[in-house]
Protein backbone atom coordinates (compact mmCIF):
# COMPACT_ATOMS: atom_id res chain seq x y z
CA UNK A 1 0.00 0.00 0.00
CA UNK A 2 1.14 3.82 -0.72
CA UNK A 3 1.69 6.16 1.97
CA UNK A 4 -1.65 7.51 1.74
CA UNK A 5 -3.44 3.74 1.63
CA UNK A 6 -1.80 2.90 4.95
CA UNK A 7 -2.67 6.23 6.64
CA UNK A 8 -6.12 5.91 5.86
CA UNK A 9 -6.06 2.55 6.23
CA UNK A 10 -4.16 3.22 9.41
CA UNK A 11 -7.32 6.35 10.63
CA UNK A 12 -10.18 4.15 9.93
CA UNK A 13 -8.91 1.01 11.88
CA UNK A 14 -7.72 3.17 14.84
CA UNK A 15 -10.52 5.63 15.28
CA UNK A 16 -13.54 4.25 12.97
CA UNK A 17 -15.19 2.37 15.79
CA UNK A 18 -15.31 5.69 17.65
CA UNK A 19 -16.47 8.26 15.26
CA UNK A 20 -19.07 5.77 14.17
CA UNK A 21 -20.55 5.60 17.67
CA UNK A 22 -20.02 9.17 17.73
CA UNK A 23 -22.12 10.35 14.71
CA UNK A 24 -24.56 7.59 15.17
CA UNK A 25 -25.66 8.38 18.61
CA UNK A 26 -25.30 12.26 17.37
CA UNK A 27 -27.31 11.79 14.17
CA UNK A 28 -29.45 8.61 14.60
CA UNK A 29 -29.25 7.88 11.51
CA UNK A 30 -27.84 4.27 11.06
CA UNK A 31 -27.57 4.30 7.12
CA UNK A 32 -25.68 7.68 7.05
CA UNK A 33 -23.31 6.74 9.83
CA UNK A 34 -20.62 5.02 7.56
CA UNK A 35 -21.43 7.34 4.80
CA UNK A 36 -20.10 10.61 7.56
CA UNK A 37 -17.49 8.65 9.18
CA UNK A 38 -15.84 7.85 6.21
CA UNK A 39 -16.32 11.65 4.77
CA UNK A 40 -15.00 12.41 7.70
CA UNK A 41 -11.58 10.63 7.43
CA UNK A 42 -11.29 11.69 3.76
CA UNK A 43 -11.26 15.38 4.48
CA UNK A 44 -8.76 14.95 7.08
CA UNK A 45 -6.87 13.03 4.92
CA UNK A 46 -7.02 15.74 2.18
CA UNK A 47 -6.15 18.71 4.57
CA UNK A 48 -3.43 16.54 6.48
CA UNK A 49 -3.42 18.74 9.16
CA UNK A 50 -0.13 18.93 11.11
CA UNK A 51 -1.71 18.21 14.47
CA UNK A 52 -0.76 16.01 17.69
CA UNK A 53 -3.77 15.54 18.17
CA UNK A 54 -6.00 13.43 15.13
CA UNK A 55 -8.31 12.40 17.56
CA UNK A 56 -9.72 16.05 18.38
CA UNK A 57 -9.22 17.22 15.11
CA UNK A 58 -11.32 14.45 13.54
CA UNK A 59 -14.16 14.67 16.20
CA UNK A 60 -14.06 18.41 15.23
CA UNK A 61 -14.22 17.69 12.04
CA UNK A 62 -17.30 15.40 12.25
CA UNK A 63 -18.56 18.24 14.38
CA UNK A 64 -18.49 20.54 11.59
CA UNK A 65 -19.71 17.89 9.01
CA UNK A 66 -22.82 16.76 11.41
CA UNK A 67 -23.79 20.85 11.38
CA UNK A 68 -23.55 21.15 7.65
CA UNK A 69 -25.41 18.01 6.87
CA UNK A 70 -27.76 19.20 9.67
CA UNK A 71 -28.33 22.77 8.40
CA UNK A 72 -28.74 21.82 4.89
CA UNK A 73 -31.69 19.31 6.03
CA UNK A 74 -33.54 22.09 8.12
CA UNK A 75 -33.43 24.15 4.51
CA UNK A 76 -35.09 21.41 2.81
CA UNK A 77 -37.36 20.29 5.58
CA UNK A 78 -38.89 17.20 3.00
CA UNK A 79 -34.93 15.58 3.16
CA UNK A 80 -35.09 13.97 6.73
CA UNK A 81 -31.82 12.72 6.65
CA UNK A 82 -31.16 13.74 10.16
CA UNK A 83 -34.23 12.74 12.35
CA UNK A 84 -33.36 13.23 15.84
CA UNK A 85 -31.31 16.24 15.53
CA UNK A 86 -31.71 19.03 18.02
CA UNK A 87 -33.22 22.51 16.22
CA UNK A 88 -30.22 24.91 17.18
CA UNK A 89 -26.23 24.61 16.99
CA UNK A 90 -25.97 25.10 20.84
CA UNK A 91 -27.91 22.43 21.45
CA UNK A 92 -26.38 20.13 18.60
CA UNK A 93 -23.24 21.06 20.44
CA UNK A 94 -24.66 19.90 23.80
CA UNK A 95 -25.76 16.53 22.29
CA UNK A 96 -22.14 15.95 20.75
CA UNK A 97 -20.74 16.50 24.12
CA UNK A 98 -23.05 14.05 25.74
CA UNK A 99 -21.86 11.36 23.28
CA UNK A 100 -18.36 12.49 23.76
CA UNK A 101 -18.40 11.87 27.54
CA UNK A 102 -20.53 8.96 27.16
CA UNK A 103 -17.86 7.79 24.88
CA UNK A 104 -14.73 8.85 27.41
CA UNK A 105 -16.58 7.22 29.91
CA UNK A 106 -15.99 3.99 27.85
CA UNK A 107 -12.65 4.13 27.34
CA UNK A 108 -12.11 4.47 31.31
CA UNK A 109 -10.22 1.42 32.60
CA UNK A 110 -13.45 -0.83 34.40
CA UNK A 111 -12.37 -0.89 37.68
CA UNK A 112 -12.04 3.17 36.99
CA UNK A 113 -15.67 3.03 35.35
CA UNK A 114 -17.15 1.18 38.09
CA UNK A 115 -15.78 3.87 41.08
CA UNK A 116 -17.13 6.98 38.63
CA UNK A 117 -20.65 4.98 38.45
CA UNK A 118 -21.03 4.11 42.18
CA UNK A 119 -19.40 7.79 43.48
CA UNK A 120 -20.74 9.73 41.40
CA UNK A 121 -23.81 8.24 39.15
CA UNK A 122 -25.20 5.97 42.68
CA UNK A 123 -24.02 8.84 44.93
CA UNK A 124 -22.65 6.31 46.72
CA UNK A 125 -20.21 6.85 49.79
CA UNK A 126 -16.44 5.42 49.53
CA UNK A 127 -17.24 2.80 52.36
CA UNK A 128 -20.17 1.62 50.39
CA UNK A 129 -18.25 1.45 46.92
CA UNK A 130 -15.34 -0.53 48.77
CA UNK A 131 -17.83 -2.91 49.71
CA UNK A 132 -19.78 -2.95 46.04
CA UNK A 133 -16.56 -3.42 44.12
CA UNK A 134 -14.76 -5.69 46.62
CA UNK A 135 -11.32 -3.05 47.07
CA UNK A 136 -10.30 -1.58 49.75
CA UNK A 137 -11.01 2.01 50.84
CA UNK A 138 -7.98 3.32 50.25
CA UNK A 139 -7.80 1.77 46.75
CA UNK A 140 -11.40 2.97 45.89
CA UNK A 141 -9.88 6.47 46.56
CA UNK A 142 -6.67 6.23 44.91
CA UNK A 143 -8.96 4.78 41.66
CA UNK A 144 -11.04 7.79 41.88
CA UNK A 145 -7.76 10.00 41.83
CA UNK A 146 -6.65 8.16 38.90
CA UNK A 147 -10.47 7.91 37.45
CA UNK A 148 -10.77 11.59 37.49
CA UNK A 149 -7.26 12.68 36.12
CA UNK A 150 -7.42 10.03 33.03
CA UNK A 151 -11.41 11.23 32.46
CA UNK A 152 -9.80 14.91 31.81
CA UNK A 153 -7.17 13.40 29.44
CA UNK A 154 -9.34 11.15 27.48
CA UNK A 155 -11.92 14.67 27.10
CA UNK A 156 -8.87 16.88 26.50
CA UNK A 157 -7.62 14.38 23.49
CA UNK A 158 -11.14 14.32 21.95
CA UNK A 159 -10.99 18.27 22.51
CA UNK A 160 -13.79 18.67 25.18
CA UNK A 161 -12.27 21.66 26.88
CA UNK A 162 -14.71 22.80 29.47
CA UNK B 1 -9.85 6.96 59.48
CA UNK B 2 -6.48 8.74 59.02
CA UNK B 3 -4.51 9.29 56.01
CA UNK B 4 -0.88 10.63 55.98
CA UNK B 5 -0.38 14.12 54.82
CA UNK B 6 1.51 12.99 51.88
CA UNK B 7 -1.49 10.40 50.73
CA UNK B 8 -3.91 13.45 51.29
CA UNK B 9 -3.71 14.60 47.39
CA UNK B 10 -5.40 11.34 46.48
CA UNK B 11 -8.55 12.38 48.33
CA UNK B 12 -9.26 14.89 45.31
CA UNK B 13 -11.04 12.05 43.22
CA UNK B 14 -13.68 11.68 46.08
CA UNK B 15 -14.07 15.20 46.71
CA UNK B 16 -14.82 15.92 42.87
CA UNK B 17 -17.04 13.06 42.09
CA UNK B 18 -18.45 12.82 45.89
CA UNK B 19 -17.92 10.08 48.29
CA UNK B 20 -15.64 11.22 51.46
CA UNK B 21 -16.44 10.09 54.93
CA UNK B 22 -16.82 13.84 56.65
CA UNK B 23 -13.46 13.20 58.53
CA UNK B 24 -11.77 12.71 54.82
CA UNK B 25 -13.57 15.54 53.42
CA UNK B 26 -12.47 18.00 56.28
CA UNK B 27 -9.13 16.72 56.16
CA UNK B 28 -8.82 17.49 52.29
CA UNK B 29 -10.17 20.84 52.57
CA UNK B 30 -7.84 21.97 55.27
CA UNK B 31 -5.21 20.05 53.11
CA UNK B 32 -6.15 21.84 49.82
CA UNK B 33 -5.89 25.73 51.43
CA UNK B 34 -2.38 25.15 51.66
CA UNK B 35 -1.59 22.71 48.74
CA UNK B 36 -0.65 25.03 45.45
CA UNK B 37 -0.63 21.55 43.38
CA UNK B 38 -3.84 20.61 44.11
CA UNK B 39 -5.38 23.34 43.77
CA UNK B 40 -4.26 23.73 40.59
CA UNK B 41 -5.26 20.16 39.71
CA UNK B 42 -8.90 21.08 41.01
CA UNK B 43 -9.26 23.79 38.57
CA UNK B 44 -7.99 21.56 35.80
CA UNK B 45 -10.86 19.11 36.81
CA UNK B 46 -13.59 21.09 38.20
CA UNK B 47 -15.32 21.14 34.81
CA UNK B 48 -15.84 17.12 34.94
CA UNK B 49 -19.44 17.34 37.23
CA UNK B 50 -21.20 19.50 34.63
CA UNK B 51 -19.48 16.96 31.55
CA UNK B 52 -20.61 13.91 33.55
CA UNK B 53 -24.11 15.52 34.19
CA UNK B 54 -24.71 15.42 30.57
CA UNK B 55 -24.45 11.76 30.02
CA UNK B 56 -27.48 11.66 31.95
CA UNK B 57 -28.50 10.39 35.44
CA UNK B 58 -27.24 6.46 34.54
CA UNK B 59 -23.36 7.94 33.22
CA UNK B 60 -24.93 6.21 29.43
CA UNK B 61 -24.55 3.25 27.66
CA UNK B 62 -21.30 2.09 28.51
CA UNK B 63 -22.39 2.40 32.63
CA UNK B 64 -24.89 0.36 31.41
CA UNK B 65 -23.78 -3.39 30.15
CA UNK B 66 -27.03 -4.36 28.63
CA UNK B 67 -27.43 -0.99 26.44
CA UNK B 68 -23.23 -1.42 25.63
CA UNK B 69 -24.04 -4.71 24.39
CA UNK B 70 -26.82 -3.46 21.96
CA UNK B 71 -25.18 -0.41 20.68
CA UNK B 72 -22.40 -2.78 19.83
CA UNK B 73 -24.10 -4.73 18.03
CA UNK B 74 -25.68 -2.12 15.94
CA UNK B 75 -22.42 -0.27 15.33
CA UNK B 76 -19.37 -1.65 15.69
CA UNK B 77 -18.92 -4.30 12.36
CA UNK B 78 -17.11 -7.95 12.67
CA UNK B 79 -13.55 -7.60 11.15
CA UNK B 80 -14.54 -9.08 7.45
CA UNK B 81 -16.87 -6.06 7.22
CA UNK B 82 -14.53 -3.31 8.38
CA UNK B 83 -12.18 -4.91 5.78
CA UNK B 84 -14.97 -4.39 3.21
CA UNK B 85 -15.18 -0.51 4.79
CA UNK B 86 -11.16 -0.23 4.46
CA UNK B 87 -11.57 -1.26 0.52
CA UNK B 88 -14.33 0.82 -0.15
CA UNK B 89 -13.01 3.59 1.84
CA UNK B 90 -9.46 3.56 -0.36
CA UNK B 91 -11.19 3.01 -3.44
CA UNK B 92 -12.76 6.79 -2.59
CA UNK B 93 -8.74 7.68 -2.10
CA UNK B 94 -7.66 6.66 -5.13
CA UNK B 95 -10.70 8.23 -6.65
CA UNK B 96 -9.91 11.76 -5.42
CA UNK B 97 -6.17 11.06 -5.83
CA UNK B 98 -6.63 10.71 -9.54
CA UNK B 99 -8.92 13.94 -9.51
CA UNK B 100 -6.16 15.72 -7.58
CA UNK B 101 -3.68 14.70 -10.48
CA UNK B 102 -6.04 15.62 -13.50
CA UNK B 103 -6.26 19.14 -11.93
CA UNK B 104 -2.11 18.92 -11.04
CA UNK B 105 -1.85 18.32 -14.88
CA UNK B 106 -4.22 21.09 -15.92
CA UNK B 107 -2.39 23.75 -13.80
CA UNK B 108 0.75 22.24 -15.70
CA UNK B 109 -0.62 22.28 -18.58
CA UNK B 110 -1.98 26.01 -18.20
CA UNK B 111 1.23 27.47 -17.25
CA UNK B 112 2.96 25.81 -19.69
CA UNK B 113 0.41 27.46 -22.29
CA UNK B 114 1.12 30.75 -20.83
CA UNK B 115 4.92 30.52 -20.35
CA UNK B 116 5.05 29.21 -24.35
CA UNK B 117 2.96 32.28 -24.95
CA UNK B 118 4.75 34.88 -23.27
CA UNK B 119 8.40 33.48 -24.51
CA UNK B 120 7.09 34.01 -27.86
CA UNK B 121 6.16 37.71 -27.17
CA UNK B 122 9.09 38.64 -23.77
CA UNK B 123 11.75 36.04 -25.14
CA UNK B 124 13.20 33.80 -23.57
CA UNK B 125 15.31 35.63 -20.79
CA UNK B 126 11.86 36.84 -19.15
CA UNK B 127 11.03 33.08 -18.71
CA UNK B 128 14.31 31.93 -17.04
CA UNK B 129 13.64 29.97 -13.69
CA UNK B 130 13.21 32.77 -11.09
CA UNK B 131 9.89 33.50 -13.18
CA UNK B 132 8.91 29.78 -12.90
CA UNK B 133 9.65 27.87 -9.67
CA UNK B 134 7.81 25.14 -10.39
CA UNK B 135 8.11 22.70 -13.45
CA UNK B 136 6.42 20.04 -14.21
CA UNK B 137 7.66 16.92 -16.42
CA UNK B 138 6.31 13.33 -17.20
CA UNK B 139 8.17 10.94 -17.82
CA UNK B 140 7.41 8.15 -20.46
CA UNK B 141 7.54 4.51 -20.33
CA UNK B 142 10.73 2.46 -21.82
CA UNK B 143 10.09 0.32 -24.33
CA UNK B 144 7.99 -2.64 -22.65
CA UNK B 145 7.08 -0.54 -19.25
CA UNK B 146 4.14 0.72 -18.58
CA UNK B 147 5.02 2.87 -15.67
CA UNK B 148 3.51 6.47 -15.08
CA UNK B 149 5.57 9.29 -13.60
CA UNK B 150 4.78 12.95 -13.13
CA UNK B 151 7.25 14.87 -11.41
CA UNK B 152 7.59 18.05 -10.47
CA UNK B 153 10.75 20.42 -9.99
CA UNK B 154 11.01 22.78 -7.25
CA UNK B 155 13.18 25.69 -7.19
CA UNK B 156 14.83 25.92 -3.78
CA UNK B 157 17.56 27.75 -2.51
CA UNK B 158 19.60 24.52 -1.98
CA UNK B 159 18.92 23.91 -5.86
CA UNK B 160 15.90 21.42 -6.60
CA UNK B 161 13.44 19.55 -4.89
CA UNK B 162 11.74 16.25 -6.94
CA UNK B 163 7.97 15.31 -6.23
CA UNK B 164 6.96 12.63 -7.75
CA UNK B 165 3.73 10.54 -8.67
CA UNK B 166 4.56 7.39 -9.80
CA UNK B 167 1.51 4.70 -11.02
CA UNK B 168 1.49 1.58 -12.01
CA UNK B 169 4.95 0.88 -11.18
CA UNK B 170 6.84 -3.01 -9.67
CA UNK B 171 5.48 -3.59 -7.26
CA UNK B 172 8.54 -5.08 -5.11
CA UNK B 173 12.50 -4.30 -5.28
CA UNK B 174 14.12 -0.87 -5.27
CA UNK B 175 13.69 1.75 -7.28
CA UNK B 176 15.59 5.07 -7.55
CA UNK B 177 15.52 7.70 -9.08
CA UNK B 178 18.58 9.92 -11.06
CA UNK B 179 18.90 13.46 -12.36
CA UNK B 180 21.56 13.39 -15.18
CA UNK B 181 23.27 17.11 -15.67
CA UNK B 182 24.51 18.81 -18.81
CA UNK B 183 27.94 17.07 -18.54
CA UNK B 184 25.75 14.05 -18.79
CA UNK B 185 27.24 13.00 -15.13
CA UNK B 186 23.99 10.82 -13.20
CA UNK B 187 23.19 10.86 -9.81
CA UNK B 188 20.89 9.35 -7.64
CA UNK B 189 18.44 12.04 -5.80
CA UNK B 190 15.74 9.60 -4.30
CA UNK B 191 15.19 5.57 -3.81
CA UNK B 192 12.34 3.87 -2.19
CA UNK B 193 10.75 0.25 -2.06
CA UNK B 194 8.12 -0.70 -4.71
CA UNK B 195 4.88 -0.89 -3.38
CA UNK B 196 2.12 -3.64 -3.71
CA UNK B 197 -0.25 -0.95 -4.72
CA UNK B 198 2.03 0.01 -7.60
CA UNK B 199 1.45 3.65 -6.22
CA UNK B 200 3.51 5.82 -4.41
CA UNK B 201 4.17 9.63 -3.90
CA UNK B 202 7.61 11.01 -2.64
CA UNK B 203 10.22 13.57 -2.77
CA UNK B 204 14.02 13.76 -3.81
CA UNK B 205 16.78 16.33 -3.18
CA UNK B 206 19.61 17.38 -5.95
CA UNK B 207 22.01 20.12 -5.32
CA UNK B 208 21.46 20.56 -9.23
CA UNK B 209 19.20 23.87 -10.40
CA UNK B 210 16.47 23.01 -12.45
CA UNK B 211 17.89 24.41 -15.73
CA UNK B 212 20.74 22.25 -14.60
CA UNK B 213 19.39 18.76 -14.64
CA UNK B 214 19.30 17.45 -18.76
CA UNK B 215 17.57 14.32 -18.14
CA UNK B 216 15.23 12.50 -14.90
CA UNK B 217 15.29 8.50 -15.02
CA UNK B 218 13.63 6.26 -12.98
CA UNK B 219 15.14 2.50 -12.79
CA UNK B 220 14.66 -0.67 -11.39
CA UNK B 221 16.85 -2.56 -8.98
CA UNK B 222 18.87 -4.27 -11.63
CA UNK B 223 19.65 -0.56 -12.94
CA UNK B 224 17.00 -0.79 -15.93
CA UNK B 225 15.65 2.26 -16.77
CA UNK B 226 11.57 2.04 -16.99
CA UNK B 227 10.82 5.44 -17.60
CA UNK B 228 12.83 8.75 -18.23
CA UNK B 229 11.80 12.74 -19.08
CA UNK B 230 14.12 15.44 -20.66
CA UNK B 231 13.44 18.47 -19.22
ZN1 LIG C 1 -2.11 18.40 47.61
Amino acid sequence: MSLDDEAVAAIYREHGPMLRRVVWRATSDANRVEDIVQEVILRVWRQAPETDNLRAYLITTARHLIVDQHRAATRRPQQTALVDLPVDDADLDRALDQVLVEEALGRLQPDHRDVVRCLYYERLSIAETSKRVGAPEGTVKSRAYYAVRNLRAILDEMGVTR
Amino acid sequence: MTVGSDDLHVLLGGYLLGGLSDADHRAFTEHLRGCSACQAELGQVSGLPRLLDLAGPAGGPHLSPDAEAAEAVAVDAPDGVDDARVARLLSAVAQKRRTRRRWLAAVAAAAATVLFGAGLWLGPRLTAPPDLPTTHVVASPAPGSSVRVDVALVTRGWGTQLDLDCEDMPTAGQLTLYVIDRQGASTAAASWLGTPTGYSRLTGATALRPDEIRRLEIRDGAGQVLASATT
